[in-house]
């Protein structure tokens, strides 16, 4: 619990923030980040603003038709509301420290509120409609392997923190992607890490800078170079 | 003075708390059918939930992170789902096996029917969850289940020939009218007894209830590598005491009393006396450790307040599962299903259950993000990486051995 800050540091969304517990002031649990918001601009470039909670954060990122049918349900059972679809929000301001889990500067009670209107000039994304995006290199040519984590980095300007995308990890979407051996943050059991790293030798990372459009509708992201090799922490941010 | 009273209480909680229905029907049954044969099995499982135990309480003391925080946050919310699915139904199940097993223990000293008695146990138990703190609940029922030393004591008393016995449990001499596939089907049987899946969520998820740190690492490595094995003693010591008594009479083990029955021929009246008060015990320890477990995990996932360390209105859905899993054990257990069965059913899916839990802790036991310097030494991870492969041979054997033998007939 008592580990540095890694918010302040470079990050894997998915590996380092993704479902992980949301803790109170008080200690108290508040929930799981479920998904994150993502705000485009202007200038596309993509910033990491939110954590959004709650079954309609959560039940699109099960996929497939267990997650079709849940979400389903989850109107259902309370077809009268008009929010029903809109995931639950904790600015980002409000996170105090990342560890292990997500402590919050606030208590817990009337944390959560809904997204509203996004500022002029921006457009509301979510981390899990990014996930699983295909990747399309020069001249079209389809990337083999897909989007699976969003590599951020953060900077303080003026008393506010903000967290901007630099680069998507680009795999074959191959099982384990979630438990650290592709990105080298665990390297054992060496028998484990050995199968896992073959599994993901051809997961690359693909800079933004790169990215010329990412199509939301249709899902795949636009680029003008092919994904590189992953870089280390030390030189990225 | 007070720290060496606290690491005795751990130690003695420990082994009160290690046997549970599952040990004891599958220990009996195997003793007197098989001898001490199989007793092999009981030390490598035994030598198993210490690995994993370790592992995950040192999870839990550094990072503060319980068993289904790690397999959401390393599985995603998809296979972590379906894990949370699959591990739910084993722990709910072992769940019923304890509640009946505490209905059957009574029954043998009221002579009323366990049919009768499950709503009332399943009432108490929940009861128990609902407004018991942590450590008192866990301590008095694991220093009653002690108890259980009466079958120590009865082994000791049969004077049994122990060359005999260790040769048996050192060559692993199977009896020669049975088959190998029912010996194959009694060794993960008494595997996953011996390594049930709940212990680990309920001790790490007990980690944090306690509130422990990287200071108590010491503490609870005593626990789990001085209690746990000396649990695992008494588990052999219900298998000797079948093998010695039940063996020669050819008695089949399936019903609780035939399981004090050799501490009757031992010790009498007051030996009885004692073994009931240890099954009483420990299948209640047990029964409020599997319903918690069930409530941990799913408040786990779901990222709600669990745990008996803030007020039950502080953590209403997780207190809500309690009671809606206590209702629904107690609605199994009213169908008259037979509590012995159940058992036998719930420690061989134990056995299938254990790689999807014990894989991403073994993973996360290594990860510095998580724990810093207190990441697997090398012994950790040479065992670690060892039980993964037992544990996966074993998951992949249970369901075909189940069906081939017919549930060891």
């Amino acid at each position: 619990m008592d580990r540095p800050d890694r918010l302040s540091r470079p990050m894997d969304a998915v590996l380092h923030l993704l479902d992980r517990q949301i803790i109170d002031r008080d200690g108290l649990f508040a929930g799981k980040v479920d998904d994150l918001e993502l705000t485009e601009y202007d200038d596309r470039t993509l910033r990491l603003t939110a954590l959004l909670v709650g079954p309609p954060a959560l039940l699109p990122r099960l996929g497939g038709r267990l997650g079709g049918w849940l979400l389903d349900m989850w109107r259902e059972l309370g077809v009268t509301r008009a929010d029903r679809d809109a995931p639950g929000r904790i600015d980002l301001a409000d996170v105090e420290h990342l560890g292990s889990g997500v402590t919050l500067n606030r208590p817990r009670a009337a944390l959560v509120r809904t997204q509203g209107e996004p500022v002029a000039g921006t457009v509301r994304r979510r981390l899990g409609d990014l996930l699983g995006m295909e990747v399309r290199g020069p001249a079209g040519v389809r990337v083999r392997g897909r989007v699976i984590d969003v590599r951020v980095a953060s900077g303080r300007p003026r008393g506010g923190r903000y967290v901007v995308a630099r680069s998507l990890v680009v795999s074959r979407g191959r099982p384990g992607s979630l438990l650290g051996y592709d990105r080298a943050s665990v390297s054992r059991p060496v028998v484990v890490d050995r199968v896992i790293s073959w599994l993901h030798r051809h997961t690359g990372e693909l800079d933004l800078a790169d990215v010329v459009r990412i199509d939301w509708e249709a899902r795949v992201v636009h680029a003008t170079a092919e994904p590189g090799p992953l870089r280390a922490e030390d030189d990225r941010g | 003075m007070k720290r060496y009273l606290q690491v005795a209480l751990g130690i003695l909680t420990a082994i009160g708390g290690f046997v549970d229905i599952g040990d004891l029907v599958t220990n009996a049954q195997v003793g007197a059918r098989f001898g001490m044969s199989l007793g092999g099995v009981v030390v490598l499982g035994v030598l198993g939930i210490c690995v994993y135990a370790e592992m995950s309480g040192r999870v839990a003391a550094v990072s503060g992170r319980a068993t289904f925080d790690l397999v959401r946050e390393r599985l995603g919310p998809r296979v972590g789902l379906l894990n949370l699915a699959a591990s739910m139904a084993v722990t709910f199940l072992t769940f019923v096996a304890e509640i009946g097993g505490v209905a059957l223990a009574l029954e043998l000293v009221s002579s009323v029917s366990e049919v009768l008695l499950v709503p009332f146990v399943g009432g108490l138990v929940w009861v128990i969850l609902w407004r018991a703190k942590f450590s008192p609940m866990e301590n008095t029922l694991g220093l009653a289940g002690l108890a259980l030393v009466v079958f120590a004591v009865a082994l000791w008393q049969l004077g049994p020939d122990w060359g005999a016995l260790g040769h048996q449990l050192a060559t692993a001499d199977k009896p020669a009218g049975e088959a190998w596939t029912t010996y194959a089907y009694y060794a993960v049987a008494l595997f996953g007894a011996a390594m049930t899946p709940y212990e680990v969520f309920f001790f790490s998820s007990g980690g944090v209830e306690e509130r422990w740190t990287a200071k108590d690492l010491g503490v609870m490595r005593a626990n789990v590598f001085i209690g746990f094995p000396l649990g695992g003693a008494l588990s052999l010591a219900i298998a000797g005491c079948a093998a010695l008594v039940l063996q020669p009479a050819g008695v089949t083990v399936d019903a609780l009393g035939q399981v004090g029955l050799p501490v009757a021929v031992a010790l009498g009246k007051v030996g009885v006396a004692v073994a009931v008060i240890g099954f009483v015990a420990a299948t209640f320890g047990a029964a409020c450790e599997t319903g918690l477990g069930v409530g941990y995990s799913i408040a786990q996932y779901f990222g709600w307040q669990w745990g008996k360390f803030v007020k039950a209105d502080r953590a209403a859905p997780f207190h809500a599962v309690l009671l809606l899993s206590s209702l629904a054990a107690v609605g199994v257990l009213l169908t008259s299903v037979d509590p012995i069965v159940v058992t036998e059913l719930s420690v061989v899916f134990s056995a299938l259950a254990l790689p999807l839990t014990y894989f991403p802790i073994l993973v996360v036991a290594n990860d510095p993000d998580y724990l810093g310097e207190h990441t697997n030494d090398r012994l950790a991870n040479l065992l670690g990486v060892f039980y993964l492969v037992v544990l996966s041979f074993l998951s992949a054997a249970a369901l075909p051995l189940l069906v081939i033998t017919k549930m060891g007939q």
